[in-house]
């Protein structure tokens, strides 16, 4: 999606991650928690109680994600768990790996019911990884959490944090991986959340990368080891453009944190065929290598680009371009007979439903409906929302938008029967998760 | 501050209309910015805030661009008046001179048949104390393009062409856009990365305004939230009072879209320099 501060990563919504705590017995020199995120404390047991209550009634995400820092070191692990076991199809831990070397843990943690691990692996050596991780013995023991993962019947996908510091052998990584049972895996190019030295230092040109990445797939492939790459130019990514895939699960955390998330944007954006996709290079990477217009190459388009809204919305409240199916669609009724707009699209997103209408000669409204809140202006209001409209393009044609937005607001009113649900929360945590930041900050 | 008030209307510094990025209820007018940068500067309460009281109930509120500039610790003003069609008699270089007569006086006179879209002037400390306007400046648009140049007009009758410019849409028209940055005499894009100058902080905008000065190039950046205010600010070395504002009053200036230009070249050592910096808003 395009926010006022660039492009972000689009959200999945059936998954949810929610964040435990902070604290890890690594210190990876990328890490974004370590960086930009160690002054935001984890989601309280209660709060993520009552999220866990709420999806088994609403069924609204498949899984739960549980994400820090090292969540194995979380004293409370167990009662999350306790929580999340049959209101979530999916438990699924954030780790380094290092805890499952005791196989014990290992077994409580699989009973407990988490069933689906996403595994840190940085490095195909313990030169390598201990480098980054900055522990020594920690691929050692992060190799036998994996073996234990694998004889407990876990469903692993590993993630390789692609830097300066591991970009040299990245192509080694299939191997290790595949031998260790790991189900797929997932190569995230590094994203600083700030700007000191070290942190900017670890950013990997693409002339070096690129390379080395493209041979990690193909010895992925050979070994028939499903690959995901994420925050890459497509473009660059050749045959392997497909295994792009930014998308991030949902998650409880303040709506501030987005404040600090990295952007991106393209130059090509209206140019490329894959720019809806692609996220283009972070704003960190164009400030020290510049915006790549020479590497970079554009597909040519096959469809007219769109320019996207742009609004200060979080990744979380983001229009996610599924179509508005069954009963959202249902809600604004046919346009009626007469007028000459036609329903170009209609979609859902966490917060809102927007109908976006279109009329010959270039008019355009979209009609959107939000959680009803007695509080916040609104057009109309029926049982489960508040009706108002947006990003009006006249064009003169004011009196036929007119009719067209109110038959349509009328047809929602009629239609809602008050079982509509969108979130009116804004994020799903609240500031009090936040730790107050350091002063020097 | 000047709080918003719902006939409020909202308008980019080329006085094109847009929506509040957000509910702008008990939030402050842009003017709020402006009359916070003339108490910064030190020209509260004199010749200066008079001339702007007195412009605003002349043209109408809303309908006055001014830009706030920041040239290496000096800040200043500039007024903008936009009248396309020459619509509206009240903001003709003429008629607003004539309005500010006994605040300002205005050493040159503008011919009112030169095909001027939009004149503006500066104010300053020599203002306030002077009281004298030496020079104003008269933009004329080009054909088809969103384009101009403007022209400094003196006492005397003096007149200079000073800047030529083109408003580009920053994705559909990047090769454009590109060829206007690059093609510089000022700045040498084999040493300076582009990057520099077109910055990604800013890009996500809904225009860019590329500018080729006498003594520098210039960039602007239209539409942005006031997150990139922010890093504007941050960027270009404002004044921490200006800087502690937006920062502190976050809250009440989210549902303003905020236009800034930035004028550059580049100095021997391949180094940027930037020469002046400004922002934008309406009275």
């Amino acid at each position: 999606m395009q926010t006022d501060r660039g492009a972000f990563h689009p959200t999945r919504f059936g998954d949810l991650a929610v964040t435990v705590d902070f604290h890890c017995q690594s210190a990876c020199r990328f890490c974004i928690v370590r960086e930009g995120m160690n002054h935001y404390r984890g989601v309280p047991l209660e709060r993520f109680r009552e999220i866990a209550i709420d999806n088994e009634r609403s069924g609204r995400y498949e899984r739960v994600i549980f994400t820090g820092g090292e969540v194995t070191l979380e004293a409370r692990l167990f009662d999350f768990l306790a929580e999340a076991r049959g209101r979530f199809a999916h438990v699924e831990l954030q780790t380094n790996g290092r805890r499952l070397a005791d196989r014990d843990f290992a077994r409580r943690l699989r009973e407990a019911g988490a069933d689906e691990l996403f595994v840190s692996l940085h490095g195909p050596s313990a030169k390598a990884q201990d480098f980054i991780s900055q522990r020594e013995g920690s691929f050692d023991e992060a190799v036998r959490g994996l073996e234990n993962a694998r004889a407990l019947g876990y469903d692993v996908t590993s993630n390789t944090v692609m830097s300066a510091d591991n970009v040299h052998c990245l192509s080694e990584m299939p191997e290790l991986l595949s031998r260790l049972g790991v189900r797929r895996m997932e190569l995230w190019g590094y994203l600083p959340m700030e700007r000191t030295e070290q942190a900017v230092r670890l950013i990997a040109p693409l002339g070096e990368l690129v390379p080395s990445l493209l041979r990690g797939l193909e010895r992925a492939e050979a070994l028939s080891l499903p690959a995901t790459v994420k925050y890459v130019p497509r473009c660059l990514l050749e045959r392997f453009g497909g295994a792009l895939d930014n998308s991030q699960a949902d998650v409880v955390i303040v709506e501030s944190f987005w404040d600090t998330f990295p952007a991106f944007n393209c130059l090509y954006e209206a140019r490329c065929e894959h720019s809806e996709r692609c996220l283009g290079l972070s704003h960190a990477y164009v400030d020290k290598y510049g915006w790549g217009q020479d590497r970079l190459r554009p597909a040519a388009r096959t469809t007219p680009w769109r320019e996207p809204a742009r609004g200060a919305a979080a990744p979380g409240a983001s229009a996610r371009r599924a179509s508005a199916q069954g009963p959202w669609a249902a809600l604004v009724g046919a346009v009626p007979e007469g007028t000459p707009g036609t329903l170009e699209r209609g979609w859902l997103t966490r917060n809102q439903a927007r109908f976006r209408y279109v009329f010959d000669g270039g008019a355009s409204v979209e009609l959107v409906l939000e959680a009803r809140d007695e509080a916040r202006p609104a057009l109309l209001r029926t049982r489960s929302f508040n009706v108002f409209y947006t990003d009006l393009d006249a064009r003169g044609r004011d009196a036929e938008i007119k009719a067209l937005l109110e038959a349509a607001a009328r047809s929602v009113e009629r239609r809602d029967d008050g079982s509509f649900e969108l979130d009116a929360r804004k994020g799903l945590a609240r500031e009090h998760v936040r730790r107050r930041l350091p002063t020097a900050r | 501050m000047i709080e918003t008030t719902p006939s409020d209307r909202y308008f980019d510094y080329c006085l094109q209309p847009y929506e509040p990025a957000a509910p702008a209820q008990g939030k402050w007018r842009s003017e709020s910015l402006l009359w916070h940068a003339l108490e910064v500067a030190g020209l509260r309460g004199g010749r200066v805030e008079t001339s702007l009281r007195r412009v605003q109930a002349h043209a109408g509120r809303d309908l006055t661009v001014w830009g706030v500039k920041h040239d290496r610790g000096r800040l200043f003003l500039e007024l903008y008046f936009y009248d396309p069609r020459k619509e509206d008699p009240r903001v003709a270089a003429s008629s607003v001179i004539a309005a500010l007569e006994g605040t300002l006086r205005f050493a040159p006179s503008v011919r009112e048949s030169i095909p001027y879209f939009m004149w503006s002037f500066d104010l300053d400390a020599e203002t306030e104390r002077s009281g004298r306007v030496d020079a104003l400046h008269l933009y004329l648009a080009a054909r088809e393009i969103q384009a101009g140049r403007s022209y400094t007009l003196r006492g005397g009758g003096a007149i200079e062409l000073v800047n030529h410019y083109r408003f580009l849409h920053p994705q559909r028209e990047i090769d454009e856009l590109l060829h206007g940055i690059e093609s510089s005499v000022f700045v040498d894009f084999e040493r300076v990365p582009l990057s520099r100058v077109l910055l990604p902080q800013l890009f996500a905008c809904n225009r860019i305004c590329v500018a080729k000065k006498r003594a520098a190039d210039g960039i602007y950046y239209s539409g942005l939230s006031i997150d990139q205010l922010r890093f504007f600010l941050e960027r270009f070395g404002w004044p921490g009072a200006i800087r502690s504002l937006v920062e502190r009053e976050r809250a009440r200036l989210d549902h303003l879209r905020y236009d800034v230009g930035i004028d550059y070249r580049m100095l021997e050592d391949g180094s940027l320099e930037s020469t002046k910096t400004s922002f934008y808003g309406t009275l």
